[in-house]
């Protein structure tokens, strides 16, 4: 197992250099000079060459790239062209309002999808599974950010039933800070008001966020528990006189779970992505609408930061996937 | 029970504790005593030497004091951390004398040194705030002969200095010194924490850059608060992306205040609605869609005019404000004489608009359809204020066109024509359309160093004809502002320096 | 023949076909379609933000044009971007799938790491950041998205290629002394192509998402466009009260998307019956 683990590993660590070497190249090569792009405006030649030779744009590109890999891995991209604060900084502080916002994302396509997704398989080609079908498919084919506004034109603006953006309403004070996690801070501070009114921002963001992943997991779990309920063990279980639903739910579940789960990691790729529109849309003071500023604003460090950090993160929760699908099915530890 | 209705049971169970009652409750946005929340834009940072535009006054004048102040509309000049100044009978010597007894937010008092170093640190930065004086004002020239008094002594005379005094506001000479970092001057400390003296006191812990800004009541600020107890005690600003989610959030009593920029479609629908209403000022806040004067085919003077008479001035003002002359024959007329002068007239031309300001785009999109009628393609691209004031540092990387209003920073001709069109400008956002003319250059100098009113007069009209004739923008005029706030905000007090942003005049009821 | 018939009963996969052809058939007539074709450009600031009539079915735009014909005219940048990432992506991806897979050695190494190294980051943040790096234009957007889909191909024809390269016909192939080129292009290809094709479905409603979100955040399209991205971005100014400018060209990003998906995962469950409906 131990082997296994250290594999799975050591196989992403040439993906992790290689999108150290593609942002680098993004970031230092592309544009024509960085110096001057970092000296800004009014900048005289003497202070350009200041700033070539302070960040080491004399040095040779292999020698900047080591300097880089250095940098990075002591968290430091440097500060924000227009902020001037340090990337790292705004980073750390924004990076629990969107793992916030993406586990729950996360949590109710799982815990919503899997049992949907077994309810179609077991009323296979009926009501309940065509419909699931059509719900699914266009869950994926559904563009975000406008599903994001219909819901804040219907809930926000004319129901008037749930906050239009931000995080928290701005009359009530933030709990203090802990986690970063505004409902695990309230909670721990005992602020129910706060609990509640951050879930109450969350649910449409999560809502959003949620739709494509919800729409996969159910398709998968489905596809699983069909495949499983044409399994010999099924129809002994069957002949034996199981109930069903302790069958279904204990036994035919546990065995078609595995490719529903997998689906996870590569959706949490997705889930970050789609977080830059929702958060956008919703105002979210997360790392997305971070990126989305930086864009626009053409803030190098910024966007490579946050693109370095997304892409650890992405692999991270592709290997802890890979690992927990290993201790599942033993089998595909050989694979590797 | 079969599975199928156990399951549905649980579903529902499931939902009914997701969605808790108060959830289908309206939801409730409780004002808080004391609080004011606004929705205008936030500087790109926080320090006053380095940014200067609308954004950073609704900041800086909160935060930090400076010598004198305008109040007023029409503004006038008040003395504030100052009492009074002299002038030397040549107008090149000025003394200010200091107040005693202000303190700094650290409870250090204010002293001529922490005016002597702020004008410096402006000078030395060389940032938009330094425009005003780079042209009479040598950073030794500063000086503080005693612990009270500041001394100014210009190259030579210049008539707009007193009225740009306002411009530099006091930062704490001892905390920035010990935020310095490669002789920065501090200037990546003070872009997000503060240093002041305002009526206001930064919250550094709680800043998000572009997002979020959270002040409290200096209780020791030097000019006391027993004139309006009812001020804010907090002050949030927390700006939104978009202007109908801004008014949104006006109209459920979530901000109190919007931008000054509204169109008059959000106008329409904050004066149909109960409990806010429209704060409407005269300012002399100028629109203009800008245009570099050096890049073909807009050095050609013929295209510029052909594009000014291709703006639906009426059309803009009637339907979209509701506040040259549009004629696409005579525009057709100049673009086919630049076409015969060998201008690319076929090159499109792109236009930044300010993405979070509808007003400009719709300007934009408006000059684009009329322009497609006579043959000029007109490339609209969706920008920032922050990044397109970064791109007009140099000529090549100035867009071909963009859209802004030149609001009042300081009162006088200066604040307009004199750092929109003097070639030695260029550089700044302001004088972003790479005008060059010498002998509007000599008139504008000239009219710099006459101290005589009554004499400068004729000199910025003799400019202004010369630039006219030149085209070198589309001018618009568009001298109101307009912005919703709730009915708790009383005795909003405007002025068109800052656009009624300082805070402290404001009473708040509950 | 009995592929024909076995498409013809999964009926998703025949209301996709109709969507899509519905789709191409706007595109290509777009301009003889719409009842105002000159509103990609005009403006009439007296009709501004009405609410749909019979006259203009869709409501009208913040510069009064109509949306109704801005929506079908949107078809065709739609369909255009879409084909031409899809395309370019399959131009760049499938060479170098086929080579990565039949040679083995640094230079299929590099190859499959480089594709990793593009599949590391989240698609749309990289396209973003390619898209602003180029200055923000259709164009942009496009060989940005093109960047950023190639991996796909290349992933699919390596693993294809690795298993038929151990095939006996192969082997025989490489006895009679057939070239390189021929053997993966004539022999090898062709056995990957049922999988190719339905990537590309499947990647056209993937890419018609994506230009659209470049160009909601204004990385995409750029004004007077009539894309259906930067229309809901640009309607976001008027809401609530002009529901109908972000309603419809949602809806029609929506059925467009909703066509390709169903049409991709009819083909799939022809080509690969093992995968059924799963992904």
């Amino acid at each position: 197992m131990l082997r296994f683990i250290l594999r799975r590993v050591l196989l992403a660590i040439p993906s992790l250099f290689g999108l150290l070497v593609l942002t680098f190249f993004l970031v230092r090569v592309v544009p024509a000079d960085p110096a001057t792009a970092l000296a800004g405006e009014n900048a005289t030649p003497a202070q350009i060459a200041a700033i070539r030779h302070e960040y080491g744009f004399d040095q040779p590109l292999y020698k900047q790239f080591v300097v880089y890999l250095g940098q990075v891995a002591r968290f430091d991209f440097g500060e924000s062209a227009y902020s001037r604060r340090p990337v790292s900084l705004d980073i750390k502080q924004r990076l629990p309002a969107t793992l916030e916002l993406t586990i729950t994302s996360l949590l109710l396509g799982t815990f919503l999808g899997i049992p949907l997704g077994t309810i179609a398989a077991v009323y296979h080609n009926r009501w309940p599974d065509i419909t699931l079908r059509i719900l699914s498919v266009a869950g994926v084919a559904i563009a975000a950010f406008w599903f994001a506004i219909e819901l804040q034109l219907l809930f926000s603006m004319e129901l008037d039933w749930l906050p239009l953006r931000g995080r928290l309403s701005s009359s009530m004070d933030a709990p203090p800070l802990v986690t970063g996690f505004m409902l695990i801070d309230s909670l721990l501070a005992g602020r129910w008001d706060a609990f509640t009114d951050t879930l109450h921002h969350l649910i449409l963001p999560a809502m959003t966020l949620s739709l494509g992943g919800l729409a996969t997991i159910a398709r998968f779990t489905r596809a699983g528990v069909l495949e499983t309920l044409q399994r010999d063990f099924v129809t002994y279980a069957r002949a034996q006189g199981v109930p069903s639903r302790v069958l279904i739910w204990k036994y035919v579940l546990k065995n078609s779970i595995v490719a529903a789960l997998t689906q996870i990691g590569l959706l949490f790729g997705g889930l970050i992505a789609g977080a830059v529109v929702v958060e956008t849309i919703f105002d979210w003071p997360g790392i997305g609408f971070y990126t989305v500023q930086a864009i626009l604003t053409a803030d190098y460090k910024v966007i490579l930061g946050v693109t370095v950090v997304i892409g650890v993160i992405y692999a991270a929760v592709n290997i802890l996937v890979d690992l927990i699908h290993g201790l599942v099915d033993p089998r595909l530890r050989e694979q590797l | 029970m079969t599975f199928w209705s156990k399951l549905a049971g649980a579903v529902a169970i499931a939902a009914a504790v997701s969605l808790t009652p108060q959830i289908l409750t309206p939801y409730a946005y409780a004002a808080q005593p004391g609080t004011l929340v606004t929705g205008d834009n936030l500087p790109a940072n926080l320090d006053p030497h380095q940014i200067f535009d609308v954004p950073m006054q609704l900041y800086s004048l909160n935060e930090y004091d400076n010598l004198y102040r305008y109040e007023g509309n029409p503004p006038e000049l008040k003395p504030w951390l100052a009492e009074s100044y002299t002038v030397s009978p040549d107008g090149l010597t000025y003394e200010f004398k200091l107040r005693h007894g202000a303190k700094f937010h650290d409870g250090s008092e204010i002293t001529a040194d922490d005016v002597v170093y702020s004008f410096k640190r402006v000078l030395a930065l060389g940032k938009g705030p330094s425009g005003a004086f780079k042209p009479v004002l040598k950073p030794d020239n500063v000086t503080a002969p005693d612990k009270y008094t500041v001394k100014f002594v210009l190259d030579h005379a210049y008539a707009p200095f007193l009225s740009a005094v306002p411009i530099v506001m006091v930062v704490n000479q001892k905390i920035l010194k010990a935020h310095e970092k490669n002789n920065d001057w501090g200037a990546a400390w003070l872009g997000s924490n503060g240093a002041g003296s305002g009526a206001y006191i930064l919250d550094a812990s709680t800043y998000r850059p572009l997002e979020r800004v959270d002040l409290k009541q200096n209780p020791a600020h030097f000019k006391g608060w027993s004139d309006n107890p009812q001020a804010p005690k907090e002050v949030q600003i927390i700006p939104t992306r978009e202007t109908s989610t801004r008014v949104l959030a006006l109209l459920k009593g979530s901000v109190d205040m919007t931008d000054s920029y509204l169109p008059t479609d959000q106008v329409e629908r904050i004066q149909k609605a109960k409990g806010v209403h429209i704060e409407k000022h005269t300012s002399m806040r100028v629109f203009v869609l800008r245009m570099n004067n050096t890049k073909p085919p807009l050095d050609n003077i013929n295209m510029r005019k052909c594009l000014a008479h291709a703006f639906n001035y009426d059309g803009f003002i009637t339907e979209i404000l509701k506040g040259y002359d549009y004629d696409l024959k005579k525009a057709k007329a100049f673009c086919d004489k630049a076409k015969a002068e060998g201008a690319p007239t076929t090159r499109p031309i792109e236009i930044h608009i300010q993405s979070q300001l509808e007003q400009t785009n719709q300007a934009a999109q408006l000059l684009q359809s009329d322009l497609s009628q006579i043959g000029i393609n007109l490339k609209i691209v969706s920008d920032t204020w922050a990044n397109i004031t970064t791109n007009t540092a140099k000529a090549d990387t100035t867009p071909d066109m963009w859209v802004h209003w030149v609001s009042t920073y300081f009162v006088d001709p200066e604040n307009w024509v004199g750092q929109m069109y003097d070639s030695q400008f260029h550089g700044t956002w302001k004088a972003s359309s790479w005008y060059k003319n010498p002998k509007v250059d000599e008139l504008l100098r000239k009219a710099r160093s006459v101290t005589d009113q009554k004499e400068r007069q004729p000199l910025y009209e003799e400019a202004t004809r010369l630039i006219v004739a030149d085209s070198p923008d589309i001018w618009v005029y568009n001298t109101v502002e307009l912005r919703g706030v709730t009915d708790r905000v009383k005795d909003f007090r405007f002025s068109p320096v800052g656009s009624g942003g300082e805070m402290r005049w404001i009473k708040l009821a509950n | 023949m009995l592929v024909l018939k076995k498409f013809a009963k999964d009926k998703p996969a025949v209301l996709g076909l109709i969507i899509v052809l519905i789709v191409i058939f706007v595109a290509i007539f777009a301009p003889l379609l719409a009842p105002y074709p000159g509103d990609v450009s005009a403006s009439h600031l007296l009709r501004r933000l009405k609410p749909p009539t019979w006259a203009y079915p869709f409501g009208s735009d913040n510069l009064g044009r109509d949306i109704f014909s801005r929506v079908i005219l949107g078809t065709r940048g739609a369909l255009m971007i879409a084909t031409t990432v899809v395309g370019l992506a399959m131009v760049i991806g499938v060479p170098l799938g086929l080579l990565g897979g039949y040679y083995i050695g640094w230079g299929s190494e590099f190859i499959m790491r480089v594709t990793d190294m593009f599949l590391a980051v989240p698609q749309l943040i990289l396209a973003l950041a390619l898209a602003q790096l180029m200055t923000p234009s259709i164009e942009s957007a496009m060989l940005a998205l093109t960047l950023t889909y190639w991996p796909f191909f290349t992933r699919i024809v390596y693993a294809e290629t690795r298993r038929l390269k151990n095939a006996l016909f192969i082997d025989a192939l490489q006895c009679m002394g057939a070239s390189v080129p021929r053997i993966l292009f004539l022999h090898i290809l062709p056995n990957c192509i049922s999988s190719i094709i339905v990537r590309a479905t499947i990647g056209m409603g993937f890419t018609i998402l994506m230009a659209a979100v470049l160009g909601f955040l204004g990385m995409g399209a750029t004004p007077p466009d009539p894309d259906w991205g930067l229309a809901i971005s640009e309607s976001r100014q008027y809401l609530p009260d002009s529901w109908w400018f972000a309603t419809f060209p949602g809806l029609a990003i929506f059925f467009t998307v909703l066509g390709f998906n169903m049409l991709g995962d009819g083909l799939r469950d022809i080509v690969d019956p093992r995968l059924r409906r799963s992904r």
